[in-house]
């Protein structure tokens, strides 16, 4: 349970020990053809959060996630972890702070356990074999995500969503401080999509993750988010929680359908339901 | 590909170490003078032997072992570079001449050749070896100037280049009909006269290239899973990319400048490899120079043999056999 603190105290070569895994954006700014995509996004996520970001198609909540994870420069602004500026740091220790599982994949016939292994690269470096302690990181990282039988399944092979569930491991092998999850639940049956934003959770609450989740399903984002952000053309509409983002004149105003508020029976969390016969 | 014909390390290396052996012992022992494989062993492990004969010794080592290491080195070569660039490209189409360096190689040694260039002693395999360089860091430096930074536009680019210099050489061959059949010759590709030479100029390099595509196996696996998930684990992508093309191309230049252009290993020798040993590098690299060691030891061996004393352009063999091998194993192997 505590492995991706306790269990691995010193992760080889891993810096920062001071590291919480808090990740600012500030004031990000990106343009593709003229166009803002990120339109001076401002953000945190704190450790022991889940923050989900939402927003129409095209809103740049991939962008927005992309450029946290240093994969993408942007015109303007700073994306900070723990108060390092990711783009005066090297690849490999923001790999060691830092893991994104991506919603495109783009696969080969590795086996599940050789792909979820390229999880520990930032961590015993690019050249070296892997170690003991980082087969046990992997062996945990297939357990959390269920895919321990499939380990010696080519991940072509596998279906859509235990590919996703591969990706997820891989993250997880990273041993991260932040976690970044893009569109994590879809192509997942209802079972793995329950299981997969459970586990977010207990990352963020019970070891202490920071984890951002795009989510197009409001109501899955209601369920796994102790924060959200809502985003429109670039621009964050609102943050907080989701009773303070979820609120039929804001959803309604900015996905352009008109919807209805009610409360998850259970927990009391919103439930967004479009208004049929209208617009 | 499916899983069910996977086999273990433990299994495959020692049991194509061995064929190797075996192959490479009953290479040595055919020719103009058959040998049996123990009269090959004797003159092998006890030259001075009273039980050796004294012709089996001068024929094994100064005639067909230099010849026969020179091929298992070379295919080994061409495998291993050809294993490396499917990966770094994520295309089973590519082979190890696919930036560029068949065209550069068979420019330099068309001109070397017809004399335009002199390099001393080794003029053609030397020109071979500068021109496939050149060729592989042109399209390498048009690529990183363009900033289409990606695979895709070295590839892109590697085919652009190798059809201008094609063009080139073709030109060449029709303004020197004289010519025309030595240069032809060196295009196939062969072993013909090759001899230690050749073997101490491409071994070293071959093998120090082999070694560096197989400590950069794990970026190679990085790669396959797209540039943004090896950028996400931390990989420098520059880095990675550049010391896989100039470890693959050395390996590429020396083989090419050693044998000339022998096409097909390494296309196919990586795709038998990925049956039995999955796709990992790290085994993938080992594995296919193997494979790529031992199908060009047989395909010599009947290069010299099938139409004796007439020797067949060794890279003519590997496609006329190799490829109907080829396509019923991929029909066989239920590959996409």
């Amino acid at each position: 349970m505590t492995l991706w603190r306790g269990g691995d105290p010193a992760p080889p070569g891993g810096g920062g020990a001071g590291g919480e895994g808090a990740l600012t954006a500030m004031n990000l700014r990106y343009n593709l053809g003229g166009r803002a995509i990120l339109d001076h996004v401002q953000l945190q996520v704190q450790p022991g959060e889940v923050l989900a970001l939402i927003g129409p198609n095209g809103a740049g909540k991939t962008t927005l996630l992309r450029a946290l994870a240093r994969l993408l420069r942007p015109l303007g602004g700073t994306v900070s972890l723990d108060g390092r500026d990711v783009w005066r740091m090297r690849p490999r220790p923001v790999a060691r702070h830092m893991a994104l599982a991506p919603q495109g994949a783009e696969l080969w016939p590795l086996t599940v356990e050789q792909f979820v292994g390229l999880g520990r690269a930032p961590h015993r470096g690019w050249l070296m074999p892997l170690g003991s302690d980082d087969h046990a990181a992997v062996q945990a990282a297939l357990e959390r995500t269920g895919m321990t039988i499939l380990r010696e399944r080519p991940v072509t092979e596998l279906s859509g969503g235990e590919q996703r569930r591969a990706i997820l491991a891989r993250a997880l092998a990273q041993g991260p401080r932040v976690l970044l999850l893009d569109e994590p639940t879809a192509a997942l049956d209802l079972k793995y999509q329950v299981a997969i934003l459970g586990l977010a959770r207990r990352l963020a609450h019970n070891d202490g993750l920071s984890v951002v989740i795009t989510l197009h399903d409001l109501n899955q984002a209601a369920g796994v988010a102790d924060r959200m952000a809502l985003l429109s053309n670039g621009r964050v509409l609102a943050v907080g929680t989701p009773d303070e983002v979820l609120t039929a004149e804001l959803i309604g105003a900015t996905y352009g359908v008109p919807v209805s508020v009610c409360r998850h029976p259970l927990d009391g969390t919103p439930l967004i339901t479009p208004l049929r016969g209208e617009g | 590909m499916t899983g069910r014909l996977r086999l273990r390390p433990a299994i495959w290396a020692p049991a194509l170490a061995i064929g190797l052996v075996v192959v490479a012992i009953l290479s040595l022992g055919v020719g103009a003078v058959w040998l049996s494989p123990s009269e090959v062993a004797r003159a092998l492990l006890t030259p001075h032997g009273p039980d050796t004969i004294a012709t089996a010794v001068t024929i094994v080592w100064d005639l067909r072992l230099a010849r026969v290491l020179l091929a298992a080195l070379v295919g080994a070569g061409l495998a291993g570079a050809g294993a490396a660039f499917q990966g770094m490209f994520r295309t089973p189409l590519a082979d190890p001449f696919v930036i560029g360096a068949s065209g550069g190689a068979a420019l330099g040694a068309t001109l070397a050749i017809l004399g335009k260039v002199s390099f001393g002693v080794a003029t053609v395999p030397t020109a071979a070896f500068v021109g496939a360089m050149l060729a592989v860091m042109t399209v390498y430096g048009i690529t990183l100037a363009s900033g289409a930074n990606s695979a895709t536009a070295l590839l892109l680019a590697g085919a652009a280049l190798s059809t201008i210099l094609s063009a080139v050489v073709s030109l060449l061959m029709l303004m020197n009909d004289r010519a025309i059949q030595e240069i032809f010759a060196w295009l196939l590709g062969g072993f013909s006269g090759r001899s230690w030479p050749q073997l101490t100029m491409s071994g070293p390099p071959i093998l120090a290239g082999l070694a560096m595509l197989w400590l950069l196996a794990r970026p190679l696996d990085a790669l396959t899973s797209g540039e943004e998930t090896a950028r996400s684990l931390g990989l420098p992508l520059n880095v990675a990319r550049g010391a896989i093309v100039a470890a693959a191309s050395l390996v590429t230049a020396a083989a090419v400048a050693a044998s000339g252009l022998i096409g097909f290993i390494g296309l196919a020798a990586p795709h038998i490899a990925r049956l039995f040993c999955g796709s990992s590098h790290a085994r993938l690299i080992p594995a296919s120079a193997l494979v790529g060691a031992l199908l060009l030891l047989i395909a010599d061996s009947a290069a010299r043999t099938l139409i004796a004393p007439t020797e067949l352009p060794v890279g003519v063999l590997t496609a006329l056999l190799g490829g109907p091998f080829f396509l019923w194993m991929l029909g066989w192997g239920g590959s996409r």
